[in-house]
């Protein structure tokens, strides 16, 4: 098959362990996986670069939203490559691109003993996407999830940070029954904002402990 | 509503991409002056590029229609088709007034260029494809100024189709003063949001995709490159895009045997402008070069090549089979030459950095085949690593060589095919670059 993202040859990749452990099928090249960035030991939230707990998170932790989230980590730096696979992915909607990072996903979460709650999105944007992209990455992995929230039609992009800390009632609980241990997940962290009003949501609602999950830090 | 049907006749649009408010584009739908299609047809084929392969037609879960929808991943760039989708058309027969041309050139064309130049014309008026068969340095584009002048006085519409953005890049400034009344449009992805009635449209050859029953004068430039003779679905966006009794001019130095024998009505000219002969490669041995760069070091034959076009000050292209390939060798070759410059087709400054070589700003440039036609830099030598790789069959290599000499003040210039053994692709290039200058051809 061709990659995903380069559109080039690439040549099938047969081990022993794709025969007999059913691994996910490689859908990008060598060259353009190494496009992307890791995220190295950061902070201890965000996978921000520097020692210990970054300025950002250290400020949300001055406001209500101190404790609701107690741990968490990025995967990817948000660099060129990224860039453009987001552009792809979500404005382009090219909807296999969620296969691209399934298989790191996959392992991430199979560290984890929580609960997998994605970031909903609203219904109007989801119309006009066409596709649920968090569900979709996470569905490329086979990975399973619960919905606990549903989102207002707030488009945060546009909000400044001062504008997106003052913002109440973006989520709201669904009624589903809320786990006491919950991993958060979403594809983009920017300011923070959507995963801390998230988290404040399920901790009010019963959860114990709520570490997140992001596919990259911008 | 004026702007709407500049903006719409013969060409496909998606309806939700628009650059027009949505009340506009509605009310022509509700009068029947635009009309309104489906983005993915029944065999799950895409209605603009025309693609139906199942790797790239995809089904997806669609949210906004609640059930399966497909999807074409292969002309994505240009905004996504899917089946819940619209592409949108003009429906009704043009009223754009006819504009006035004017011709500003002062070059002259040789003897057998203005031979080819009225053969064209003439096939033209009998709406008979043609070929131009001409070397690398002919002055193909310059051939084609008067039967492009003469058709855009008959008010038809002209298509230049190119097979990539650099060579729409070379045409444009050229075109755009040579017929400065013109309204031109340059199209190629990313390319700036032009407005007005374009009767002279220079595009990229995937750009066709968005034009339909468009053109009354259809010139495929570089015939034979890549990605159009690959590309079938590329072969049908240029019959698509042009009006069906629409003429195709091909022009190539490098035609396919098939090309040559499917267009009856030919132009040769295998002279240069300048009327010196065209440089023939010189074979070069350069034994494991692959080795020697994953080692960390450049073959010595090489270096020694290199330094000494730099010695000599004259600018050089140095061309390499793979980006795996140009990524070692430029980290070698800067450790000498921290000016020395690497581009490939992925490279954003790709532009920037071909004009700092014309301008002679660096010493010289390690490239894929990306810059292996339509650049024309003065006293050029040029090297190929690797010219035994199956990427340089013999057209590429044809038109790498037909980089050097192309100036009447430098009509000389080196090429070298480096080697790991000598191929036919290699032998046959050679030979056929010798017979031009000897006058036959295929």
């Amino acid at each position: 098959m061709n990659c995903y993202l380069c559109d080039r040859m690439m040549l099938p990749h047969v081990s022993w362990r794709s025969i007999f452990f059913n691994e996910l099928e490689e859908v990008i090249c060598l060259r353009c996986r190494a496009g992307f960035e890791r995220t190295a030991a950061g902070c201890p939230i965000c996978s921000a670069p520097g020692e210990g707990k970054c300025l950002n998170c250290s400020q949300w932790e001055t406001t209500e939203y101190a404790g609701v989230i107690d741990s968490g980590k990025s995967l990817y730096r948000y660099n060129h490559a990224m860039k453009e696979f987001l552009h792809q992915y979500k404005f382009l909607k090219d909807v296999v691109l969620s296969e691209v990072f399934a298989s790191v996903l996959k392992e991430e979460c199979s560290k984890q003993n929580s609960v997998i709650v994605p970031i909903p999105m609203n219904d109007v944007k989801l119309k006009e996407r066409t596709f649920p992209q968090v569900d979709r990455l996470l569905d490329a992995a086979s990975i399973p999830y619960t919905h606990c929230l549903g989102k207002n039609e707030v488009g945060l992009g546009e909000k400044s940070k001062s504008e997106r800390m003052a913002l109440q009632d973006v989520f709201w609980w669904n009624g589903q029954a809320v786990p006491e241990k919950i991993l958060l997940f979403d594809d983009l962290y920017t300011t923070g904002s959507t995963m801390r009003l998230a988290a404040k949501v399920l901790k009010e609602k019963g959860a114990k402990e709520i570490k997140i999950l992001t596919l990259i830090r911008a | 509503m004026r702007q709407l049907e500049e903006f719409l006749t013969g060409r496909t649009w998606l309806r939700n991409f628009i650059p027009f408010p949505k009340e506009l584009v509605d009310k022509a739908i509700s009068t029947g002056a635009i009309t309104v299609s489906q983005g993915i047809l029944d065999g799950r084929q895409c209605a603009r590029c025309l693609e139906k392969s199942t790797q790239k037609i995809i089904p997806f879960f669609c949210a906004r229609c609640n059930g399966i929808c497909y999807y074409c991943r292969h002309c994505i760039k240009m905004g996504r088709i899917s089946s819940c989708t619209e592409l949108i058309t003009w429906a009704l027969p043009s009223t754009i007034s006819p504009q006035s041309h004017s011709f500003h050139w002062n070059g002259n064309l040789t003897p057998l260029q203005k031979k080819a130049s009225l053969e064209v014309q003439n096939s033209l008026l009998q709406k008979n494809d043609h070929l131009v068969y001409a070397v690398c340095g002919a002055g193909k584009t310059e051939l084609l100024f008067p039967p492009i002048f003469d058709a855009l006085k008959k008010g038809q519409r002209v298509c230049i189709a190119a097979p990539r953005t650099d060579v729409v890049l070379e045409l444009s400034p050229r075109l755009r003063s040579v017929f400065p009344n013109t309204i031109i449009h340059s199209l190629y992805g990313d390319s700036p949001e032009e407005t007005g009635f374009a009767q002279l449209v220079i595009a990229t050859t995937h750009q066709l995709y968005r034009f339909k029953d468009a053109f009354d004068v259809m010139i495929v430039d570089e015939a034979d490159a890549f990605p159009f003779s690959y590309d079938p679905a590329l072969k049908k966006a240029v019959i698509n895009a042009k009006k069906k009794e629409a003429p195709i001019i091909y022009v190539s130095a490098t035609p396919s045997a098939q090309l040559v024998k499917q267009v009856s009505n030919t132009s040769k000219i295998f002279q240069r402008f300048h009327g010196h002969p065209l440089p023939v490669p010189e074979f070069r041995s350069l034994w494991g070069y692959e080795k020697d760069f994953a080692k960390g070091r450049i073959p010595p034959k090489l270096m020694a090549w290199v330094d000494d076009k730099i010695a000599k000050e004259q600018p050089f292209l140095l061309f390499f089979p793979t980006i795996e390939l140009i990524e070692q060798a430029i980290v070698l070759l800067q450790k000498k030459h921290p000016s020395i410059e690497a581009v490939h087709s992925k490279d954003e400054d790709r532009k920037e950095k071909v004009m700092k070589l014309r301008q002679r700003q660096i010493p010289g440039v390690v490239t894929s085949t990306i810059l292996e036609r339509g650049i024309t830099i003065a006293n050029v030598q040029v090297a190929v690593v690797g010219a035994d790789q199956p990427i340089f069959d013999a057209a590429a290599l044809i038109q790498i060589s037909g980089r050097t000499g192309r100036s009447k003040d430098h009509p000389d210039g080196e090429i070298v095919f480096f080697h790991n053994g000598i191929v036919r692709q290699m032998d046959k290039a050679k030979k056929l670059i010798v017979s031009y200058n000897e006058g036959a051809g295929i």
